[in-house]
C-alpha cells in the first residue's frame, strides 16, 4: 500500500520535473516533495509505525524515489543554467571582422632586412661586423687600400670631397684597413653601410648607397677559400645553391683581382635577357688582398694572406625585391616602406 | 676598346676560334667583353660595277641605272646618289629585288658608310677597280667591345698586338709581330730631340719623311679604322690611327715645312701660354702642361693633342713623325685639367711602354710605303731617352704559388704559360722560378710575384679551383654592441607601429636656416652634386620632416622612425658621427597632445621608466611643447611637437634620442630583488596645483616627503572644474607604503600619509582629503 503510494508520488513528481517551466516551478516541486515537510517527509513519519520487514522493503524504495527524485530535479537544474548560459552568451556575439583598434607593427627598411640577413650568416661563420664613419680620410678611403694620388682608379670613384681634405667614403674598404689595424690577423670581418659617389640620381644611379665589404687573413689563404665563401654567402643570399665563377677583373687593392659572376637564377645558365644571353650575371669583385694593402696596415704579407670582397648590398635589396627604381630606397614614401 | 678580329686574326698564327668562341675565352681569362658588333656585313658579296647609263625618274630625285656588275651580270638599279653617273665604278651589292619609284631594283649601289668602309654616305662610293672583284682587302669583321674598365692596368691591351698575345697565349698559338726594326733608318736624324724633363717624357722618337701625298686611305685601310670606330681623314692620320691601334702606341705626324727650326722641344708650358688645339678649341696653359714645342711656341700638347699650326693638310709633302713616351700620372693630370680625354691621352695614362716607341716607327716605315707611294726618308731615327734599366726578376716559389691559387699545378704548365705572355723564365733553385717581365708589363702593370700569381691563375682557368673551407680555429667573432643595440632599437619601434625610412646625408643650406641651424657649423662638400647637398646633416629632423610632408599628402596619420648619425665637425679629425634615433608620430585629426603622449610611450618602450620634463623650446619646436627625456639620471633626447609653422596639415610628435646615450645607459648587469614577503597598504592623495604644475614635479615633492618604506606612488587622474576654484587643478595620486622586514601597522601607514601632507601644505599646497 504505502510502497505503491511512494511510487505514485515518485511518478508524479517526475512528471512535473519534465513539464516545469522554470527554475521556480523545480524549486516549488523540491520544497513539495523533497522539502522539510514535504510529501517524502511524511512518508518517512510513517515508516516508525511500520513492522520490521516491512519497513525495511518500504524504507528502500523511499529512499530509491528521493535519490531519483533529487537526481532529477538537479540535472533539470543544470538544464535550465546552462540554457540560460547559452542565452547570455548568444547576447554577446561580437563581429569578429571589424579591425583590430590601435597601431600595426612597423616596418623594416628593405635595406636593413637583407643587410640583418647577412650579417647572420657572416657571424655564423666566425666573421666580426666592424662599422666605420661615413667621412673618411683620403688615406684610408685611397692610399691604405693601394690606390696611390694618380691612379686612374680614383677615377672611377667619383668623389665628394670636403674642405678640410677629408671625404665621404666611396667604398666600404676603408673599414678594411680600420679592421686590420683594430683586430690584426688572424681576422675575419664584414664591413656593411652607406657610401658615396658623387653622380647625378636616376632610376638606377645613387649617390648613395650600401655596399657590404668583407675580408679574410690567416695564414695561407687561398682563392679556393675565396671561392668557399662566396659560394656559401650566395647560397644564403638566394637561399638556393648556386654556381659561381671568377674571371679576371681589376681592383688596386687585390692582386690577383676577380669578377664573381653566378649562374643566371632566372634561366639556370640556358641565357635569357636578365642574363644577356650569357647565362652568367655580375655579381661582385673579389680578389686576394694585394700585399701593400697588407704592409700598409702592419701585416707582414710573407706570413698572411688573405682575401677581401665587395658587395653592391643596394644592388642586391633591388635583385631580391624586384624593385626598378633605385630612388625609392631613400625617397621615405610608406606606400612603398610598408610593403617591406 | 674595339678589337677586330680581322686584325688579331692577321696577328696570330692559324686561329681558327670563331669571334663569339673568342669573347668568351677572353672575358674569361683576360679581360670583360661586352659584346660582338658585325661591321661591314655587305663586303661579303659586293664587288666593283660599272655605271653604264642613267635615266631620270620622273617625279623622284632617284635614277634608274644600268650597271655591269661582273659576276652578277647586268642589272637594272634605282639609285638616289647623286654622283650616280655614267662610267663610274663603285660598288655593287645584291640584296635582292625591291620596287622602288615602281620600277624593279634589282640590288643597291652602295656608299662607304652603307658598305662599312668609312663614313661617307653623301654618294655611292667611287672606286679604281676592275669590274666584279671585290673590294680589295675589305671584308666583314666582327668587333669586339671590351670594357674599358678591365684594362686600366694593362697598356699593353690598349693595341691589338696586346690583345693577338693573349689570345695566342690561350689557344697555344704563334703570334706574329708585325714589326721590322730592320727597316729603320741609320745615320744622323733630320730634327734635334730636346727633352726638358726626362721624369715627364721619358723618350721621344721621331723620323722625318718627305715627298708624301696626302690623300684618301686605301679603302682596306679606311675600313679598318671604321671597324674599331674610328674616322678615316687621311692616309697619314690614319696611319697614325693604325699604329696606336696595333700597338697601343700613340703617334703624331707635323708638317715639317710649318715648324720653326729643326728642334722640337719637350718642355714644360709657360704660365699662360695660348695654344690651339686640333679640335679648334683655344687652351690656356701652366707648367703643369708638358708641350712639344718648335723654336715659335707649342705645337702639341704632350701626349694628349696635337696643334692646329703644324696640323697635317692636303699641301703637306714633308712630315716629322712623332713616336714618343710620357709619364702616366702627368698626362692623366693635364688631361682632365683641360677636361679633355682623347685616344692618346687615355693610352698614356695607363703608364705605356717606352720601348716601344721606335716600333712604331718601324711600322710607320713599312705601312707609308704601302699607302704613300714614293715618300721619301730623311736622315736616321732622331731618339733621346732616359736610361731605363730593366725590372729585376721576380723570385717566384711555385709551393707558394700552389698555396696562394688553392691547387696544384705541374712546374712545366707554369712555365709554358709565363712563357707563352713572353716572360723570361729560369729556374735558379729547385721549385723556384726567376721570371723577368716583358718591357710591355712592365710599366706597372707587373712587379711582384702577386702579379704573377694572376698570369697562372687566369690561363689554367680560374674555374679548375676547387672551392675548399679552410681550416680555422672556431672562434666566436668581436661583437659589435652598438650595432647590435641599433637593430634592438629598430625592432622595438618597428613593434610600436613606426615604419623605417632612409635619408640621406646631405642637407642644403635652406634646410639648415628653415630649422635655425647655423650653416657655418656643418660639414661642407667641395663639389656638391646639387645645392641642396651641400651639408652634412647635424640633424635628422630636415630629412624627417621632409618625409611627414610628403607622406602627409597620402595619408591622414602615420608614425616613421630613422636611425643614422648626427655629423659634427670637430676641431681637428674625422667629424665626430653620433648614431640618432628620430621617431614621429603625424596626425592630421586632433590638437597633438595625443601623440605627444604616446611618442612618450614608445621611448618607454626602449628605456622603462624614463621621464620628460619641460624644456626651453628650440626654433623648431612647439613654443611650450618641448621635454627633455631623462632616463637613468641623464638627458638622452627630446621629445617635442614640431613647430606647427613647419607642418601646416596636421600635428607631429617627434622623439630624438641620442643612441650612443642610450646604449652606454642600458648597459649593465641586472640582479635579482626578493619578491615582497609582507602586505603593503595604498592609499590615494589629491593636491590642488595651478594649471601648469608638472604632475612630474608634484609626484617627486611627494615622493620625497614620504621617505624609505615608499613603495610606489603613481599618477591617477587630474581633475580641474567645481568645486575647484577657476585657475586651479587636482591631481590625484596613489601611494603604496610597505616594508620588506615586516607589516605595517595602520599607524605607521597614517604616519607616513601626515608626513606628506604636512610636506606638501608646508610648500603651499592644499590637498583635497
Amino acid at each position: 500500500m504505502l510502497e505503491e503510494s511512494i511510487q505514485e508520488l515518485e511518478s508524479g513528481s517526475l512528471a512535473r520535473i519534465a513539464s516545469a517551466t522554470s527554475l521556480e516551478d523545480l524549486e516549488t516541486v523540491r520544497v513539495q516533495v523533497l522539502g522539510r515537510k514535504g510529501a517524502l517527509d511524511q512518508f518517512f513519519k510513517q515508516m516508525g509505525k511500520l513492522a520490521p520487514d516491512e519497513r525495511a522493503r518500504a524504507g528502500k524504495v523511499l529512499n530509491g524515489a528521493k535519490q531519483t527524485l533529487e537526481a532529477a530535479l538537479e540535472s533539470a537544474k543544470r538544464q535550465f543554467a546552462e540554457a540560460a548560459l547559452r542565452i547570455r552568451l548568444d547576447g554577446e556575439w561580437l563581429d569578429p571582422s571589424i579591425p583590430a583598434p590601435g597601431p600595426r607593427r612597423g616596418h623594416l627598411h628593405p635595406i636593413t632586412h637583407i643587410q640583418r640577413e647577412l650579417e647572420e650568416v657572416f657571424r655564423s661563420l666566425g666573421f666580426a661586423v666592424l662599422d666605420g664613419p661615413e667621412v673618411e680620410t683620403e688615406y684610408r678611403n685611397f692610399d691604405a687600400l693601394n690606390i696611390p694620388a694618380d691612379h686612374p682608379a680614383r677615377d672611377a670613384q667619383d668623389t665628394f670631397w670636403l674642405a678640410n681634405g677629408d671625404l665621404l667614403r666611396t667604398h666600404t674598404s676603408p673599414v678594411q684597413v680600420r679592421g686590420m689595424e683594430r683586430l690584426g690577423p688572424p681576422l675575419r670581418m664584414i664591413a656593411p653601410g652607406r657610401v658615396f659617389r658623387n653622380e647625378s640620381v636616376d632610376a638606377s644611379h645613387e649617390h648613395t648607397f650600401y655596399q657590404i665589404e668583407g675580408m679574410m687573413i690567416d695564414r695561407g689563404v687561398s682563392v679556393a677559400h675565396l671561392l668557399y665563401f662566396m659560394r656559401i654567402m650566395l647560397a644564403e643570399v638566394f637561399r638556393r645553391e648556386v654556381n659561381v665563377r671568377l674571371r679576371p677583373g681589376f681592383f688596386p687593392f687585390v692582386e690577383p683581382g676577380f669578377e664573381l659572376d653566378i649562374q643566371c637564377l632566372l634561366c639556370n645558365g640556358a641565357g635569357c635577357p636578365v642574363c644577356k644571353q650569357s647565362g652568367w650575371v655580375e655579381q661582385l669583385g673579389c680578389g686576394m688582398v694585394h700585399p701593400n694593402v697588407l704592409r700598409m696596415s702592419g701585416i707582414d704579407p710573407e706570413e698572411w694572406s688573405g682575401f677581401a670582397f665587395g658587395l653592391g648590398l643596394t644592388r642586391l635589396v633591388m635583385m631580391r625585391y624586384a624593385i626598378d627604381d633605385i630612388r625609392h630606397l631613400q625617397g621615405g614614401d610608406l606606400r612603398f616602406l610598408e610593403q617591406f | 676598346m674595339k678589337f677586330s678580329y680581322n686584325w688579331i686574326r692577321e696577328l696570330v698564327e692559324d686561329l681558327d676560334c670563331s669571334p663569339a668562341a673568342l669573347e668568351k675565352l677572353i672575358t674569361m681569362k683576360t679581360a670583360e667583353c661586352e659584346g660582338i658588333e658585325r661591321s661591314g656585313e655587305l663586303l661579303e658579296r659586293a664587288c666593283a660595277a660599272r655605271v653604264e647609263s642613267v635615266e631620270p625618274i620622273p617625279g623622284s630625285h632617284n635614277v634608274k641605272a644600268a650597271v655591269d656588275a661582273g659576276r652578277y651580270g647586268r642589272v637594272t638599279v634605282v639609285c638616289g646618289a647623286p654622283n650616280c653617273r655614267v662610267g663610274i665604278v663603285t660598288a655593287y651589292a645584291p640584296v635582292g629585288k625591291k620596287v622602288i619609284d615602281g620600277i624593279e631594283s634589282d640590288g643597291m649601289l652602295a656608299s662607304g658608310a652603307e658598305l662599312g668602309v668609312n663614313r661617307d654616305h653623301a654618294g655611292i662610293i667611287e672606286i679604281d677597280s676592275q669590274v666584279g672583284a671585290p673590294l680589295a682587302g675589305c671584308l666583314p669583321d666582327s668587333v669586339l667591345e671590351i670594357d674599358n674598365k678591365s684594362i686600366t692596368h694593362r697598356p699593353d691591351l690598349w693595341g691589338h698586338l696586346g690583345m693577338a698575345r693573349e689570345v695566342a697565349a690561350i689557344l697555344g698559338r704563334k703570334l706574329k709581330d708585325p714589326v721590322r726594326l730592320d727597316l729603320l733608318p741609320e745615320g744622323p736624324a733630320a730634327v734635334d730631340i730636346q727633352i726638358e724633363d726626362l721624369t715627364l717624357c721619358p723618350r721621344y722618337s721621331a723620323l722625318v719623311f718627305d715627298n708624301v701625298t696626302v690623300r684618301p686611305s686605301p679603302l682596306w685601310l679606311q675600313s679598318r679604322m671604321t671597324a674599331i670606330g674610328l674616322n678615316p681623314i687621311n692616309n697619314i692620320v690614319d696611319m697614325t690611327n693604325f699604329i696606336m691601334a696595333e700597338l697601343a702606341q700613340p703617334m703624331h705626324a707635323f708638317d715639317a715645312d710649318l715648324l720653326h727650326g729643326d728642334t722640337i722641344f719637350i718642355r714644360p708650358a709657360a704660365p699662360g701660354e695660348r695654344y690651339v688645339a686640333l679640335n679648334d678649341e683655344e687652351y690656356t696653359l701652366n707648367p703643369a702642361n708638358l708641350v712639344i714645342a718648335d723654336a715659335a711656341g707649342a705645337i702639341a700638347l704632350g701626349g694628349v693633342i696635337g696643334g692646329q699650326r703644324s696640323a697635317i693638310g692636303e699641301k703637306t709633302r714633308r712630315v716629322v713623325l712623332e713616336s714618343a713616351n710620357f709619364q702616366a700620372s702627368s698626362i692623366r693630370k693635364t688631361s682632365s685639367a683641360i677636361k679633355l680625354r682623347t685616344d692618346a691621352s687615355m693610352r698614356f695614362e695607363k703608364a705605356q711602354d717606352p720601348a716601344n716607341t721606335i716600333r712604331g716607327l718601324a711600322r710607320a716605315i713599312e705601312l707609308l710605303h704601302e699607302i704613300a707611294p714614293g715618300m721619301r726618308l730623311v736622315g736616321g731615327v732622331a731618339d733621346q731617352m732616359r736610361e731605363i734599366p730593366p725590372p729585376p726578376p721576380i723570385r717566384l716559389p711555385l709551393d707558394w704559388l700552389e698555396r696562394k691559387l688553392g691547387r696544384s699545378i705541374e712546374p712545366a704548365e707554369v712555365r709554358r704559360i709565363l712563357e707563352s705572355l713572353e716572360f723570361g723564365v729560369a729556374q735558379p733553385e729547385p721549385r723556384v722560378f726567376s721570371v723577368t717581365v716583358p718591357s710591355w708589363r712592365a710599366t706597372k702593370d707587373v712587379s711582384i710575384k702577386d702579379d704573377l700569381v694572376e698570369e697562372v691563375g687566369r690561363m689554367v682557368g680560374y674555374d679548375s679551383i676547387a672551392p675548399t673551407a679552410p681550416l680555422v680555429a672556431a672562434a666566436v667573432p668581436p661583437g659589435n654592441p652598438e650595432r647590435a643595440f641599433q637593430h634592438q632599437v629598430r625592432g622595438i619601434f618597428a613593434d610600436q607601429g613606426f615604419t623605417e625610412v632612409y635619408n640621406y646625408s646631405f642637407i642644403g643650406e635652406e634646410d639648415a636656416r628653415a630649422f635655425g641651424f647655423d650653416p657655418a657649423a656643418h660639414v661642407r662638400v667641395s663639389n656638391p652634386i646639387a645645392s641642396d647637398q651641400v651639408l652634412l646633416r647635424m640633424s635628422l629632423l630636415p630629412g624627417i620632416r621632409k618625409n611627414i610632408l610628403e607622406n602627409s599628402k597620402h595619408r591622414e596619420s602615420f608614425r616613421l622612425f630613422e636611425i643614422g648619425v648626427e655629423i659634427h665637425r670637430r676641431a681637428e679629425g674625422l667629424p665626430d658621427e653620433i648614431p640618432h634615433l628620430m621617431a614621429v608620430l603625424y596626425d592630421r585629426q586632433g590638437d597633438g597632445a595625443a601623440g605627444l603622449a604616446e611618442i612618450r610611450r614608445a621611448a618607454e618602450c626602449l628605456m622603462p621608466g624614463a621621464q620628460a620634463s619641460p624644456a626651453e623650446a628650440r626654433p623648431y619646436e612647439h613654443p611650450v611643447r618641448s621635454a627633455a627625456i631623462l632616463w637613468r639620471g641623464e638627458t638622452v633626447g627630446r621629445a617635442f611637437e614640431l613647430h606647427p609653422s613647419l607642418v601646416e596639415s596636421g600635428r607631429a610628435a617627434v622623439l630624438d634620442l641620442d643612441l650612443r646615450l642610450v646604449r652606454a645607459l642600458s648597459a649593465g648587469d641586472l640582479k635579482y630583488a626578493p619578491i615582497r614577503r609582507y602586505p603593503s597598504s595604498a592609499f590615494d592623495l589629491s593636491v590642488v596645483a595651478a594649471p601648469r604644475e608638472c604632475v612630474g614635479d608634484l609626484q617627486s615633492a611627494m615622493a620625497s616627503f614620504a621617505g624609505p618604506l615608499l613603495d610606489s606612488i603613481e599618477f591617477v587622474r587630474q581633475y580641474s572644474g567645481p568645486p575647484l576654484e577657476a585657475g586651479q587643478k587636482s591631481v590625484s595620486f596613489r601611494l603604496t607604503v610597505g616594508s620588506p622586514e615586516r607589516t605595517l601597522s595602520s599607524e605607521e601607514a597614517g604616519e607616513i600619509r601626515a608626513r606628506i601632507i604636512d610636506g606638501m601644505r608646508a610648500r603651499g599646497y592644499e590637498l583635497r582629503l
